[in-house]
């Protein structure tokens, strides 16, 4: 039987979520809620709506079309009325102006490979593809079945993970990843729970286990003004890349709101306030101490 | 003094202050606004002119515009020669008879420059001496020749009141200048002073020419300086430095404004192979780019030829001029061009010389006429669906009468034929007459200085303008073929496959402009995926479109001495063609700005720019051998860093190895752009690729600047 996943989305032509031109697989599902979330959408496994209010056309198609009288069309508004909607996405096909629109599809592992493989002249030695998501991981078979296709046309893969996934797979996933772009969100135990839901136990422990597959890891710490950038965990920072035989580098990532259009698309409420927003200064600060500490580290925009 | 650069970036510093200053003073206008001053010689003194043959006038012209064009001498400049005479920056011939100029002047060429460093103008005059000694020249020749020696005598003219001028003033210069361009340099230095002094009489006179492959002609006279150490690498940059920025002493501080400033079609092109098959890239190659990596200057819109062998150092350092961004740097598929080129009938040797026409069209440079022909493809189509048949060509199709995709696509290029045809037979009759079972050309209005430069010229006894040159091309360009993919890809799936609507129905709604048929534009416009994205079912049509112009352009080369070779191109003109267009089938609306050159229609392609470049590279562009650029706008933060270097360089070397053929790839934010709407006093330098050209972005007027935006955003 084909394998499925929901993909919410392949990128191409990216350039930011590791080298050289990539393609990048989002898959749908993860097992943090992390309060500064720019990809709500990728939370649940479960298929999603998006409504885009702005392109709606006040045709009434989807209206006429849903079991479940979700949606109507009230002296010129669209109202959606979630409560009701089973999430059977008829509606969507009956939207010709993509006002819905599904938030993910399944895909089977072929139908994902010949996608990704439309960009391989763009590769090259550095380029490649790039598993995120969600937490790809929360679909091991289904990525490593992906990989090891990638793998034997020679191009160069790539995931970026939460670090929560079943440590059993730790080494096949290994086996056919170049590259870990691998989160390292905040090193105190229970602020990790508080803001994501769970510890950082099993996520430090898999950090461990893939550095002794001996693939090249990039540390992902996402800098969020008021939540983690103290000096403890900039200190652990360092600690963690030295002890790691095989990080090549530390991304620092500074928090941006720019989901708040994705929860309202979700018809969720937008959670992003911009007192979370770094600093420059603080940034450059934390960027000059690891440096200081002979950690080689990269600063996003 | 800070030369624009996008997302903050600072532009880094190795000239010295003087030639800085001196690059931004002409960067704000001061040499073009003193040129508009005078903006022509007058004739009206001349007494018995109106009786003259036109070449005796012309010879006249250029001869007062020698002896009278006001010299000018900038502080600290370290090469002499300008173009001082307004009415050459508006394309004519600066001489005027009672206030009017006489005659356009010439452009869409890359004049012989390799030859006057080479041997000289006295190795030139020389050929025309022997010439007329060694042939019975008939006395109808006499006065070209006669014409030719005259342009000599008033480049020798101009050249003597430069040495004059700067023996007065105790300039360096004046030993530099002293000997060329009369005679082979004997420096680099010299070199640089030589080109420039040829290219800017030809200038003076009016009109615009490409310079063609700078590294190739000048790297020898480097290397040479660098080897005996009379010269260091930082003093070459600074003097090569002076060429470019004397290069844009056309600019005004306020032009009118149009299709931008920066477009005198005096391209460069870098590095790629000799005639031998050597590569030609050498110091000069890198100082070219150092220097416009620097001053941000667009004037001299840069062309690299790019192969499979190319290096990596030298694409990474194109990439990284690139990202300052102003479009300044431009790509060639190498190999694709010159098999292009043999496959159209040029010999080896000839297509490995290839360069541009100082825009972008393909063509060997100092041995070419070259003009071309465009057209409104879509509105072929347009035609064809019985929608307007006030094409020109076109037969106009009837309502209602195909039955099937392959019927309408059939009819479609019928038509697209009889356009072709009727193109060829007016460029034909407009230049040829057949006589005596012998094509003789008609006789044209004088352009002796270009002639002068241009190979075949000299050895036919005929002018540029009247079959003189080796090569005589005249391209018909195709333009809006993203459009008529989109089109009839629309068609296929509204009402063949999906069966949503009647194509009688479509048209119909087509020519009232969509008019109460939102869901189905909707539909038009959302539930396809159009030329831009990857996709085989649309791509192909843009394919087939192309492979079938080539098939019928071909089939009329080589009828007459005019070579026809096809191209694809818009140059802007969606601008005014959308005036004349209706609604489309892929649900964009009357009046909006559809597709440019190449590329994608705006708005209908979001799979970012290596998608863009498979829909492209789908057709076989090899058979569009004057040429097919694709234009593609990036945002910025898709290339910082170091792997933004990366990521263009990819993109060069994905491009070249799916066979594409000239790409133009600009870096820029729209928020820029808008801002340098509002306050265009603070974006003087702020330029943008339009085309085949650059343009300073305040210098457009308001269609081009909106054409430019929302090609931007797109930008992924």
């Amino acid at each position: 039987m084909a394998m499925l996943v929901p993909v919410t989305e392949i990128q191409r032509f990216s350039t930011h979520d590791g080298d050289g031109i990539r393609t990048v697989v989002f898959l749908k599902g993860c097992p943090l809620r992390c309060e500064w979330c720019h990809n709500p959408e990728t939370q649940n496994a479960y298929n999603e709506l998006f409504y885009t209010d702005k392109n709606c056309i006040l045709c009434g198609q989807c209206a006429s079309v849903c079991p479940n009288h979700c949606h109507s069309i009230i002296s010129d508004n669209h109202v959606f009325d979630r409560s009701n909607c089973k999430r059977c996405i008829s509606c969507v096909s009956g939207c010709p102006a993509n006002a819905l629109s599904a938030v993910s599809k399944m895909m089977s592992v072929d139908d994902i490979v010949n996608e990704v493989m439309k960009d391989s002249a763009f590769y090259l030695d550095k380029g490649g593809v790039t598993l995120s998501g969600g937490e790809p991981l929360m679909y091991p078979l289904e990525c490593i079945e992906i990989l090891s296709v990638l793998k034997s046309k020679g191009v160069h893969t790539a995931i970026e993970t939460c670090g929560f996934f079943d440590s059993q797979y730790a080494g096949r996933i290994a086996d056919v990843t170049d590259l870990f772009l691998f989160d390292f969100k905040d090193s105190d135990r229970d602020r990790h729970r508080k803001y994501t839901g769970v510890y950082n136990d099993k996520i430090i422990e898999n950090l461990y286990l893939l550095d002794n597959c001996g693939k090249d890891i990039v540390l992902r710490c996402i800098m969020i003004n008021q939540v983690n950038m103290d000096e403890n965990h900039t200190r652990e920072i360092a600690r963690v890349y030295h002890t790691l035989k095989h990080c090549i580098r530390v991304d620092l990532i500074p928090y941006h709101p720019y989901g708040n259009s994705k929860y309202t698309r979700l018809g969720l409420q937008p959670k992003h306030n911009k007192e979370l927003i770094p600093d420059r200064r603080a940034l450059s600060q934390i960027k000059d101490f690891l440096a200081s500490q002979g950690v080689p580290v990269y600063l996003h925009n | 003094m800070e030369f624009y650069a996008v997302a903050n970036q600072k532009r880094p510093v190795r000239l010295s202050r003087e030639t800085r200053e001196f690059a931004w003073e002409s960067l704000m206008g001061k040499y073009g606004d003193e040129a508009m001053e005078t903006p022509s010689v007058s004739l009206d003194h001349i007494a018995g002119f109106d009786n003259l043959s036109p070449l005796k006038q012309y010879d006249i012209a250029i001869s007062e515009i020698a002896e009278k064009a006001p010299i000018r001498i900038c502080k600290n400049e370290k090469i002499s020669g300008a173009a001082t005479l307004g009415d050459a920056i508006l394309h004519r011939v600066p001489a005027s008879r009672n206030g009017k100029t006489l005659w356009p002047s010439v452009s869409h060429l890359t004049l012989g420059f390799d030859k006057v460093l080479r041997i000289g103008i006295n190795g030139i005059e020389k050929e025309i001496e022997e010439h007329l000694k060694n042939n019975n020249v008939p006395d109808c020749q006499r006065e070209f020749y006669e014409s030719l020696k005259n342009t000599i005598s008033s480049l020798r003219l101009w050249h003597a009141r430069y040495l004059d001028a700067l023996k007065e003033m105790n300039s360096p210069n004046y030993t530099v200048l002293k000997n060329v361009p009369f005679e082979p340099p004997g420096s680099f230095h010299e070199a640089v002073q030589s080109l420039w002094f040829a290219f800017a009489f030809t200038r003076l006179t009016g009109n615009w020419s490409g310079i063609g492959r700078i590294d190739q002609m000048l790297g020898g006279y480097l290397k040479s300086d660098l080897d005996s150490k009379l010269i260091t690498i930082d003093e070459a940059r600074e003097i090569l430095a002076h060429f470019f920025i004397k290069g844009c002493e056309w600019i005004r501080s306020a032009p009118p404004r149009e299709s931008g400033d920066a477009q005198h079609y005096q391209n460069i092109i870098l590095s790629g192979i000799d005639e031998n098959g050597n590569d030609v890239t050498n110091d000069v190659t890198w100082l070219v780019l150092d220097i416009i990596e620097e001053l941000g200057i667009s004037d001299f819109p840069v062309s690299v030829r790019v192969n499979r062998n190319t290096p990596d150092k030298l694409l990474n350092r194109i990439s990284e001029v690139i990202k300052f961004g102003g479009g300044i740097i431009a790509i060639y598929n190498e190999e694709l061009v010159i098999q292009s080129m043999i496959d159209f009938g040029y010999s080896l040797e000839e297509a490995r010389r290839f360069a541009n026409d100082g825009c972008w069209e393909v063509q060997v440079p100092g041995k070419t006429y070259f003009t071309y022909i465009p057209f409104d493809g879509l509105k072929v189509l347009l035609n064809t669906l019985g929608i307007d048949s006030t094409t020109f060509g076109g037969t106009g199709g009837l309502r209602n009468e195909y039955k099937s995709m392959d019927e309408l696509y059939q009819a479609f290029r019928e038509n697209l034929k009889a356009t072709v045809e009727s193109i060829y037979s007016i460029t034909v009759k407009s230049r040829l007459q057949f006589n005596d079972r012998q094509w003789k050309w008609k006789t044209n209005i004088p352009c002796t200085v270009v002639s002068l430069f241009t190979e075949g010229c000299i050895q036919n006894g005929r002018s540029y303008l009247e079959g003189g040159p080796v090569y005589n091309v005249i391209s018909p360009h195709i333009g809006g073929v993203a459009d008529i993919a989109n089109s009839l890809y629309a068609i296929q799936k509204l009402v063949f496959d999906d069966k949503l609507i009647s194509l009688n129905e479509l048209t119909g709604i087509l020519e009232r402009n969509w008019e109460n048929n939102e869901v189905l534009r909707q539909i038009a416009l959302n539930k396809y995926e159009y030329y831009g994205n990857d996709n085989d079912e649309v791509d192909e049509y843009a394919a087939r479109i192309l492979d079938d112009f080539a098939d019928m352009v071909e089939e009329l080369n080589g009828r007459c001495p005019i070579s026809f070779p096809p191209g694809v191109s818009t140059f802007g003109r969606q601008i005014e063609w959308a005036k004349y267009r209706s609604a489309v089938p892929f649900g964009r609306k009357k009046g909006e700005i559809l597709s440019g050159n190449s590329s994608p229609s705006p708005g209908t392609d979001y799979r970012g720019a290596t998608a863009i470049i498979k829909s492209y590279c789908k057709a076989n562009l090899a058979r569009l051998t004057c040429g097919s650029a694709l234009d593609i706008v990036l945002h910025p933060s898709s290339v910082a860093g170091e792997n933004g270097t990366v990521a263009i360089t990819s993109l060069v070397k994905g491009f070249i190895s799916l066979g594409g053929f000239f790409m133009q790839m600009d870096i820029a934010n729209t928020d820029v752009f808008r801002k340098a709407q509002e306050n265009p006093e603070q974006y003087r330098t702020l330029s943008v690729r339009v085309s085949g050209w650059n343009a300073r972005f305040v210098t457009l007027d308001r269609d081009w600047q909106q054409m430019i935006i929302e090609r931007a955003e797109q930008g992924i």
